[in-house]
């Protein structure tokens, strides 16, 4: 007889179905909580923290991703809590998995994009990512976890076009620029305006060559411009080409960017050096003290100058003119309505002083100034705003070249 | 502005910056010839740069460095040569491979070279007496690169060559018909070899001229896409190494007149103009009769295998 | 110097597709082997960087759909060079066509005025157009006028890319971006929908695989197909049994040019949402897609396949990028190395070395 059995059997179809069904649930919940383990999880003030730049060019130029490099080793080396990673060569438009695969894989707690055409890929992602702090540099769209960041030239800018109009024999310097777009364009403004500071009928001629790095290009240029009769020259590009070939001529020129004074050691006068680490230092403290979260940076905005050391006069750190052309520089006197009959030297001091001062005594773009074709841009006893400065278009009457975008 | 310096300035800069256009087209003009389409300019001319300089930096001395760039550029230039005539691949594919491959090595190695200046970078001099010679005089013969003279006189001897010598034509043979020169006795593997490894020679020598003389220092990516206007250059020259000394200088003046005329012409313009103009170039030379005595060498891109179908 | 009589290099008798796949397998695995020196030299073991890319590329949803979003304008391009190639064209213009492909749907998209549902598709069919016109004319001057194509194709990829510099630099510089060289955006009508969650633009990848499979019947199945591949592989009897081959060429580079045009469509509707610099659009998509191509011995669904491969070895290099520090230039070595190791294993297929008496005179 056969036994009954206690409970019936159970269908080998149903004991597979449901065995595989425990299996995939399982798995499913495994992935979830792994997912949900990879999820970055909010930093923690007082933790150690992991930055991961995005670079848009090699750390190898001698422009602006190798200073925004120098100025993350120097904060890796000043906090102990802090951890960089980087990468570099970024096409536009592929950050967005970049930035994936660095919160993903290398854990970073805060993402800093430097370069302007990263701007909407920060954006989506610090969406994407909302207990990720992001930093982009150079733009102008912002988040509750992603904030803005620049260090600009013009005030140093300005200076360099005082000593330029000290120098100049004919009149007549020279800007190599890269592209014609506002921060460009302001540069090259507030030079010419140093410029005819101290030579009001100065020209300065503007050239172009719509890359950011072009050695040969800068060549070219800095050649067509000396043929044309310049003999001081500034410019915006990512090599120290334009030094090197006045240089070759015997003519003075700045440095850009970069410490550049070891390639034209004879004629170079004066120049921009960027120092991110004075804004990268402060950020990442206030992270780590958490007065910076990935809720409240809406409105953080840094447009740091001379004041906040974010950026410095001098082809070489802590060179401010190149003693070969201090003389001259004493040399020429100018006459200004407030500080009297000073030289061009003592002018320069007084004015990075005004500029350096807090309270910014002194602006370069203080009205009236007109642009070259008349219009008044800058009113009697008003400064350009934050806004109109990034906005810039127009050309300070005094500037001579071809000028894209003028606007009427 | 006086007329006569606007056109000294001018002409000298054309020298100048058409050196390395004309050393690296005349060698491709040779590869070209014997029916190698050797796409990888660009790879060699980099290959050369990166050696010149790193070298020249070592040593202290810019020719060492000149010699270094070209020894590179020719090995380089060997693997094309082997993949393509020894192992009879595809010339378009190899050329491509070859000119990723320099510009990943030459960035990989130069890596700590970048932000050096060379001190003993090739000077230019300035010929004594010569250069008083009115308007020729500052143009040809006041703080030019000895390569510059260099380079003009390989252009007549490399014409030379090519079509008044028994070599010359045996290239031109290989080129247009190697089946015909083999049965000549024409070494058609051999001829081919050469001409690559002469253009990969001349590659290396412009890029080193680039890094040496020209903005003597380093940076990765610093030929910036010469070597692509070299195969343009090639073409608008005929194939043939003096009217490539006038294309040369041609191109080299309008890129930079393109930074004198900013004001009045859009700078696209003119980049475009070197690489539309080889193609007009070519529409006008490809009726009939012309063809054949201008044309591109009839057997550019074909490998040759003695007997096979 | 004559090899000794018993020794010689005689052509193979076609191999079989899977064997061919897989000595191509070969070549790019000797290939990183290879280039596992070059990791070794940076302190990386191997094994580690090619973890990091197997794992990175397939190994998590970010990596797979990157790898997709990578093979997307492979897979269109290289379908049309198969075509072109079949024809015996060699379309080195891959990447102008891509350029002007995206210019049109750039005018399209912010200057036609069309109404929103109509703009998607038309910017697909005047990309189309757009590349397929950048294709015609060297097609056209080959077939009319005997111009040599890579040559042609080649300057015209610098043409496109200079048409492309002016336009953003000039009558399209956009109003919204403080001055930068960059079209407007695009209106949110001309965005291409992504899969959720990732940043693959699915239509642009149908597009391809529906490609991929309409070529390759084109090419084996029908007339227009056969006709073209007498053209290429034997010109002589294509010219006798009164076949057109200046109908053929330019049939073919316009459909190479028009996919190319449309992975341009894909990549500023997909991927930017605007136009901007050349460099950053095109991405070295037109080279790499002739590598994809050649790799799919001209096979337009084969290259479903090696646009996948190409995919996943790009995606590798972003992705040691990242992980490893290892520098960008690293992925140019890779993909030459793997080039030519390509080239070799190509030529082990078609030849071997005999040893032994011929056994034909």
């Amino acid at each position: 007889m056969k036994q009954k059995r206690m409970y019936p059997k159970p269908r080998t179809k149903e004991v597979k179905v449901l065995k595989r069904s425990v299996l995939m649930l399982s798995v499913l919940a495994l992935v979830i909580a792994g997912g949900l383990a990879m999820v970055a999880a909010e930093y923690v003030p007082g933790t150690p923290l992991k930055v991961g730049f995005v670079y848009v060019g090699p750390i190898g130029d001698l422009g602006w991703t190798n200073a925004h490099d120098k100025a993350r080793l120097i904060a890796e080396a000043t906090f102990p809590w802090l951890e960089t990673v980087y990468v570099e060569s970024v096409a536009e438009g592929q950050e967005g998995p970049v930035i994936d695969d660095m919160i993903q894989q290398l854990g970073c707690d805060v993402i800093l994009t430097t370069s302007f055409g990263f701007m909407d890929g920060t954006l989506a992602a610090a969406l994407r990512h909302p207990d990720v702090i992001f930093g982009h540099c150079s733009g102008f769209k912002r988040a509750p976890n992603m904030m803005n960041y620049m260090a600009d030239f013009y005030q140093i800018y300005y200076l360099n076009g005082l000593m330029a109009g000290a120098l100049t024999k004919t009149g007549k310097v020279a800007y190599v620029g890269a592209f014609p777009i506002p921060e460009v364009k302001r540069h090259m403004g507030a030079y010419a305006v140093g410029v005819r500071e101290i030579l009001p009928d100065a020209e300065i001629h503007a050239s172009w060559i719509y890359e950011w790095f072009s050695p040969t290009a800068a060549k070219e240029a800095t050649e067509a411009l000396i043929a044309a009769g310049c003999d001081v020259f500034a410019f915006t590009e990512d090599s120290p080409t334009v030094c090197q070939v006045a240089a070759e001529s015997g003519l003075p020129s700045f440095g850009h960017y970069s410490p550049m004074y070891a390639f034209s050691p004879d004629y170079i006068v004066s120049g921009q050096i960027a120092h991110w680490e004075a804004i990268y230092l402060d950020f990442f403290a206030k992270i780590y003290a958490g007065v910076f979260t990935a809720q409240n940076i809406q409105d953080l905005d840094y447009w740091w100058l001379l004041q906040e050391k974010a950026v410095e006069i001098g082809a070489d750190p802590g060179m401010f003119i190149n003693p070969v052309f201090e003389d001259a520089l004493k040399a020429v006197m100018h006459e200004d309505p407030i500080l009297g009959t000073i030289s061009v030297y003592d002018l320069v001091m007084a004015r990075y002083a005004q500029m350096a001062d807090p309270s910014m005594v002194y602006d370069p773009f203080n009205g009236p100034i007109y642009d070259r074709l008349g219009t008044l841009r800058v009113p009697e006893g008003l400064r350009l705003s934050v806004f109109e400065l990034t906005t810039m278009e127009w050309a300070v009457d005094g500037i001579v070249g071809p000028w894209p975008g003028e606007p009427e | 502005m006086s007329w006569e310096s606007w056109v000294i300035a001018t002409l000298s800069r054309t020298l100048a910056y058409g050196t390395p256009l004309l050393l690296a087209t005349l060698g491709e003009i040779y590869a070209e010839r014997s029916g190698v389409l050797n796409l990888g300019v660009e790879g060699m001319m980099i290959i050369g740069a990166y050696a010149a300089f790193s070298v020249a930096y070592a040593t202290g001395n810019p020719w060492l460095g000149i010699g270094a760039g070209a020894i590179a550029g020719g090995a380089f230039s060997l693997i094309h040569a082997f993949a393509c005539i020894t192992l009879r691949a595809n010339q378009v594919v190899s050329g491509l491979a070859l000119t990723m491959l320099g510009l990943g090595l030459s960035g990989v190695l130069g890596r700590g070279l970048e932000g050096f200046p060379l001190f003993s970078s090739l000077r230019g001099v300035t010929v004594p007496g010569l250069h008083r010679i009115p308007i020729l005089g500052p143009i040809l013969f006041e703080g030019q690169n000895l390569l510059v003279y260099i380079a003009i006189v390989l252009a007549v001897l490399l014409w030379f060559v090519l079509y008044k010598t028994r070599i010359g034509i045996s290239i031109r043979a290989v080129g247009e018909d190697p089946a015909t020169a083999d049965s000549l006795g024409v070494h058609v593997a051999r001829v081919r070899y050469l001409c690559v490894l002469v253009g990969g020679v001349l590659a290396g020598v412009a890029g080193g001229y680039l890094s040496v003389a020209y903005r003597p220092a380093w940076t990765e990516g610093m030929t910036a896409g010469m070597g692509w206007i070299v195969i343009a250059l090639t073409i608008f020259a005929f194939w043939n190494p003096l009217l490539g000394l006038f294309g040369a200088y041609f191109f080299a003046a309008l890129f930079h007149l393109s930074f004198r005329l900013q004001a009045w012409l859009a700078p696209e313009l003119l980049k475009m103009m070197p690489y539309a103009l080889a193609i007009v170039v070519l529409i006008l030379v490809s009726r009939g009769t012309l063809q054949k005595r201008m044309g591109a060498p009839s057997a550019l891109t074909i490998p040759y295998t003695r007997g096979e179908d | 110097m004559k090899p000794p009589s018993w020794i010689g290099v005689e052509r193979r008798p076609a191999l079989p597709p899977w064997l061919v796949f897989a000595i191509s397998m070969g070549a790019i695995v000797s290939a990183l082997i290879a280039a596992g020196i070059f990791f070794q030299a940076y302190g990386v073991s191997p094994f580690r960087a090619y973890g990091d890319i197997i794992r990175g590329a397939l190994g998590s949803k970010l990596g797979i759909t990157e790898t997709i979003r990578r093979a997307i304008p492979l897979l269109l391009i290289g379908v049309g060079l198969t075509v072109a190639f079949r024809a015996l064209f060699w379309n080195i213009g891959a990447e102008g066509q891509l350029l002007m492909g995206a210019v049109t749907a750039t005018g399209i998209a912010l200057f036609s005025g069309l109404p929103g549902p109509m703009l998607l598709p038309a910017m697909f069919v005047g990309g189309f157009l757009g590349g397929a016109a950048w294709g015609v004319i060297p097609a056209a001057l080959k077939a009319k006028l005997g111009i040599n194509d890579v040559i042609t194709t080649l300057m015209l990829n610098y043409v496109a890319i200079y048409v492309v510099d002016w336009l953003i630099h000039g009558p399209w510089k956009g109003t919204a971006m403080r001055g930068f060289a960059y079209t407007d955006p695009f209106p949110a009508a001309a965005i291409l929908p992504t899969i959720a969650g990732t940043r693959v633009h699915w239509p642009t990848l149908l597009i391809g695989l529906l490609a991929a499979v309409v070529f390759f019947i084109l090419v084996r199945r029908t007339r227009v197909g056969f006709e073209i591949r007498v053209v290429g592989e034997n010109p002589h009897a294509a010219r006798f049994s009164g076949i057109s081959q200046v109908k053929i060429t330019i049939l073919a580079m316009l459909i190479s040019g028009g996919l190319a045009g449309m992975a341009g469509v894909g990549e500023v509707a997909g991927i930017h949402h605007m136009l901007l610099g050349p460099a950053n659009v095109a991405l070295g998509y037109g080279y790499t897609a002739i590598i994809v191509a050649w790799l799919a011995r001209r096979n337009p669904l084969a290259v479903i396949l090696t646009a996948f491969v190409f995919a996943v070895i790009m995606r590798g290099g972003d992705v040691i990028k990242v992980s490893l520090g290892l520098p960008f230039q690293l992925v140019n070595v890779f993909n030459g190395l793997i080039l030519f190791f390509l080239i070799g294993s190509e030529i082990l297929m078609r030849y071997r070395i005999r040893i032994g008496r011929r056994t034909t005179a």
